[in-house]
């Protein structure tokens, strides 16, 4: 109930009539999953350097679809955090402004379902930008992976303490990782931790 | 680029593609779920993906037949997708899978583009296997052995004209990093080199040296590009210089050879160790000469020189080795009234890592030399220090069952042959792969007459002998399904008892029969094509397969020597792409035919 109160109410706070498809009530049988590298882990302070989506459609991802949005810097990008992205300034080759980046996003995901690993994170890192921008936050529905995962485990050993990492949750479903750690290929192994989640009830392996 | 797809470009048939027709692929597939007992393609049907395994297992089945299955890597439906035919067999999710889908149009796009792609896909596992090993390097064995200048062991050239002055000269050399310096002089180059420097430092004054073409040699000694490594280095020899210019088609000085790094390049090759050997005038330079074995061995293996080449290859080193520790280590007194023998894997010649020694010595009737037991040692402490592990059945000379009189060994055969038992047959088999390298041969051609015949006057000995190669069960289980070695070797398999001691312990046993006093298994298999026994194809398949065994076990053998870890017979199935896994299940249902005929040549349902 509340929740209807408050979307209407972020309904109502939309600035630009162009991006109302985000409100529209259709169901979609596509959802998308996203994962935003960043140049820090504080959604104040913190910018967004690249964007990776994908669409899950039935059992597929549809990486043929995939959208890797790369941002431009104003700051210098901190080198720590350069270690652990591995984005360079000098990929920043093809980068966009970031309003026309979050334009691009919010087209990619029309009123579609989100879908992603610690999504609050990714979904603030976009709340950040669009709130100023267009005066609402994402009203799109959120699943988050490692809540699911969570849920399938907690079902077969109740009592149990359930890590909950990125690696420990793919080593666990048994999905290949990939080395590339880079926005679009952590959503596209996302992607993959959903459908297999989604498409088999049992977890087997109890560690 | 997603990374997945990224994965797939060191894979055959994918590596064979360029960037845009990768990233057609990637504008194009998709990553699908699939949960178990899916079935993706039915039975006549023709697909409508091309399906790359990420991960997971599908099962191809013909009726209720297995025909085939498609694991890490591996591409399906693309034949039927070629021939536009429906698909045979019915393909199954036999272990939950994730796998790219490449759209039918596209694949059938890429693979009218691309000849080699497409081909592929239709070629045999044979046709496959060449295929993969042209890939690795085009280089072939001889190759090798006549290496050609090319450019990238030479360095770059300072040339400058004939009268530009001497420290102008020396100025621009220093720039341009260069080891000498060309003077183009009206007709033809000169070098100016450290040793003409030095000239124009203690002379330069009294000779009223100025320009640069007063210090020069003058004309070039030169080569040409392509020439010989061989005769470059002997032109090199033979003026005693150290720079080499090389030069073009059209006279132009390309580049500048160093000796160091001819000798280097060439250091690697199989003749020069060869040479090595011969010239070492003690056991100190024995050592050093076998030490750089293996790295010739790697060399060759990743360039794709068949296995029994480098078998063959190194085996002649090792002869050579041995011949020399022989007049190094045992006092002269001995050489002509003994013989040092091979036996086991370095007696066929088919040892090509050292894995252990195998080593026995023949004393003729009566000589009984006191120093034995102090100079055998000496003679396996050698072989330590080259890095030779001990033979763990202890067939070495310090033994002294391995290190007798004539008579004795005779003894020994006559009653290995007429009462056979475990350890009589195990022996007879390691002497009979005997092969000596020095002292006097006649000492074990005696012997070997003396095996042979004895083996012909019981011939009912020869079930008895054949029958270990019933000893151990094959890797390969039903359904042509790989069974695991055991516990501790978890995916992976003994190739060595799975399937290579079958084919030599059975042609070990008809070589036996037949007389043929050859050692080697490859030979032996010739050889028994030559007597008529196996007509050509058999033997043609039986070498191919022993090809495929050794190679394969070579590869794991060089990766465990490079982790510095034991050598042992073990490879790994996780590791063998479709390929390699294919080939190696038809090399099993080979040495699988072979023990049967084998095994009902001599009648060996008969003993028990």
């Amino acid at each position: 109930m509340f929740s209807r109160l408050i979307e209407n109410w972020n309904r109502k706070h939309l600035k630009d009539e162009r991006f109302s498809f985000l409100f529209d009530l259709s169901e979609s049988d596509e959802i998308v999953v996203f994962d935003c590298e960043t140049t820090g882990l504080n959604p104040k302070k913190d910018e967004i350097i690249s964007i990776g989506a994908v669409k899950v459609k039935g059992n597929k991802v549809l990486t043929n679809e995939a959208l890797h949005l790369f941002v431009e810097q104003k700051k210098q990008i901190n080198p720590e955090s350069i270690m652990i992205h591995q984005i360079r300034h000098c990929d920043l080759e093809n980068a966009i402004p970031v309003e026309e980046a979050i334009e691009t996003f919010l087209h990619y995901i029309g009123n579609r379902t989100l879908v992603g690993y610690y999504l609050e994170f990714d979904v603030a890192m976009i709340n950040k930008y669009i709130k100023p921008m267009l005066g609402i936050t994402l009203p799109n529905k959120k699943e988050e992976v490692s809540a699911i995962y969570y849920d399938k485990k907690i079902a077969r050993i109740p009592q149990g303490n359930i890590d909950l990492r990125f690696d420990t949750i793919l080593e666990d479903l048994a999905l290949p990782k990939l080395q590339a750690h880079d926005a679009l290929n952590d959503a596209v192994m996302t992607a993959m931790m959903y459908l297999k989640l989604k498409g088999k009830p049992i977890i087997n392996k109890i560690d | 680029m997603i990374a997945l797809l990224d994965n797939l470009k060191t894979h055959l048939p994918f590596s064979l593609l360029d960037d845009a027709t990768f990233k057609t692929i990637e504008a194009s597939s998709q990553i699908a779920y699939y949960p178990q007992d899916t079935v993706l393609i039915e039975e006549k049907t023709v697909p409508e993906n091309v399906y790359v395994v990420i991960k997971g297992i599908v099962k191809a089945k013909e009726g209720e037949d297995l025909t085939d299955v498609y694991q890490n890597y591996d591409v399906f439906a693309a034949i039927e997708l070629i021939r536009n035919k429906g698909s045979k067999d019915r393909y199954v999710v036999t272990q939950e899978l994730i796998c790219y889908e490449i759209p039918a149009e596209v694949f059938l796009d890429i693979s009218k583009k691309n000849k080699e792609f497409k081909t592929y896909f239709l070629s045999t596992i044979m046709e496959r296997m060449a295929f993969m090993k042209e890939k690795k390097n085009n280089m072939k064995s001889a190759e090798m052995m006549v290496a050609r200048v090319d450019e990238n062991i030479l360095h770059s050239v300072c040339i400058v004209d004939a009268d530009m002055p001497i420290l102008d000269a020396l100025k621009k050399l220093e720039n341009s990093r260069a080891a000498a310096i060309i003077v183009e002089n009206e007709f033809g180059y000169g070098i100016v080199t450290d040793a003409d420097l030095r000239y124009y430092i203690l002379h330069k004054e009294e000779d009223a040296l100025v320009t640069i073409s007063q210090i020069q040699s003058y004309p070039l000694i030169s080569t040409e590009e392509d020439e010989l490594l061989f005769n470059v280095l002997l032109l090199m020899t033979e003026h005693n210089i150290k720079h080499l210019p090389v030069v073009n088609e059209n006279e132009k000085v390309i580049g500048i050879l160093e000796l160091s790094d001819l000798l280097s390049s060439l250091s690697h090759q199989s003749h020069l160790i060869s040479v090595q050997m011969e010239r070492a005038e003690n056991i100190e330079e024995v050592i050093e000469a076998a030490k750089r074995v293996d790295v010739m061995v790697t060399l060759l293996h990743s360039r794709g020189v068949k296995s029994r080449y480098i078998a063959k290859m190194v085996s002649e080193i090792h002869k050579k080795m041995y011949a020399k520790l022989f007049t190094f280590v045992f006092p002269k007194s001995w050489h002509d009234h003994c013989t040092l023998v091979l036996l086991g894997s370095e007696g066929r010649g088919e040892q090509i890592l050292r894995t252990d020694q195998d080593n026995a010595l023949i004393f003729e009737d009566g000589f009984e030399p006191e120093e034995k037991e102090e100079m055998t040692l000496k003679f396996i402490e050698v072989l330590d220090a080259i890095g030779y592990p001990r033979c763990k059945g202890n067939v070495m000379v310090i033994n002294p069952q391995w290190s007798k009189q004539v008579t004795a060994y005779k003894k020994d055969i006559a009653s290995w042959v007429t009462a056979p038992d475990y350890k009589g047959l195990m022996n007879m088999a390691i002497l009979f792969d005997t092969y000596a390298v020095a002292g006097n041969i006649d000492l074990f051609k005696t012997l070997r007459t003396y095996l042979m015949s004895k083996v012909k006057e019981h011939k009912e000995f020869l079930p008895y002998f054949a029958r270990s190669i019933e000893s151990f069960e094959s890797p390969l289980g039903l359904f042509s399904r790989f069974i695991a070695a055991d516990k501790a070797h978890k995916d992976e398999i003994d190739i060595k008892k799975g399937a290579l001691f079958a084919i030599v312990h059975g042609v070990r046993a008809l070589a036996l029969e037949h007389g043929i006093t050859k050692t080697n298994t490859t030979e032996r298999i010739k050889a028994l094509n030559d007597v008529g026994y196996m007509n050509k194809e058999d033997a043609h398949d039986l070498l191919e397969t022993l090809e495929v065994l050794n190679s394969l076990r070579l590869h794991a053998q060089l990766e465990k020597l490079e982790a510095k870890k034991e050598l042992d017979n073990y490879i790994c199935l996780r590791t063998l792409g479709k390929l390699e896994r294919d080939t190696l299940k038809e090399a099993l249902k080979t040495v699988e035919n072979f023990k049967k005929v084998v095994s009902y040549h001599f009648h060996l349902s008969m003993v028990s």
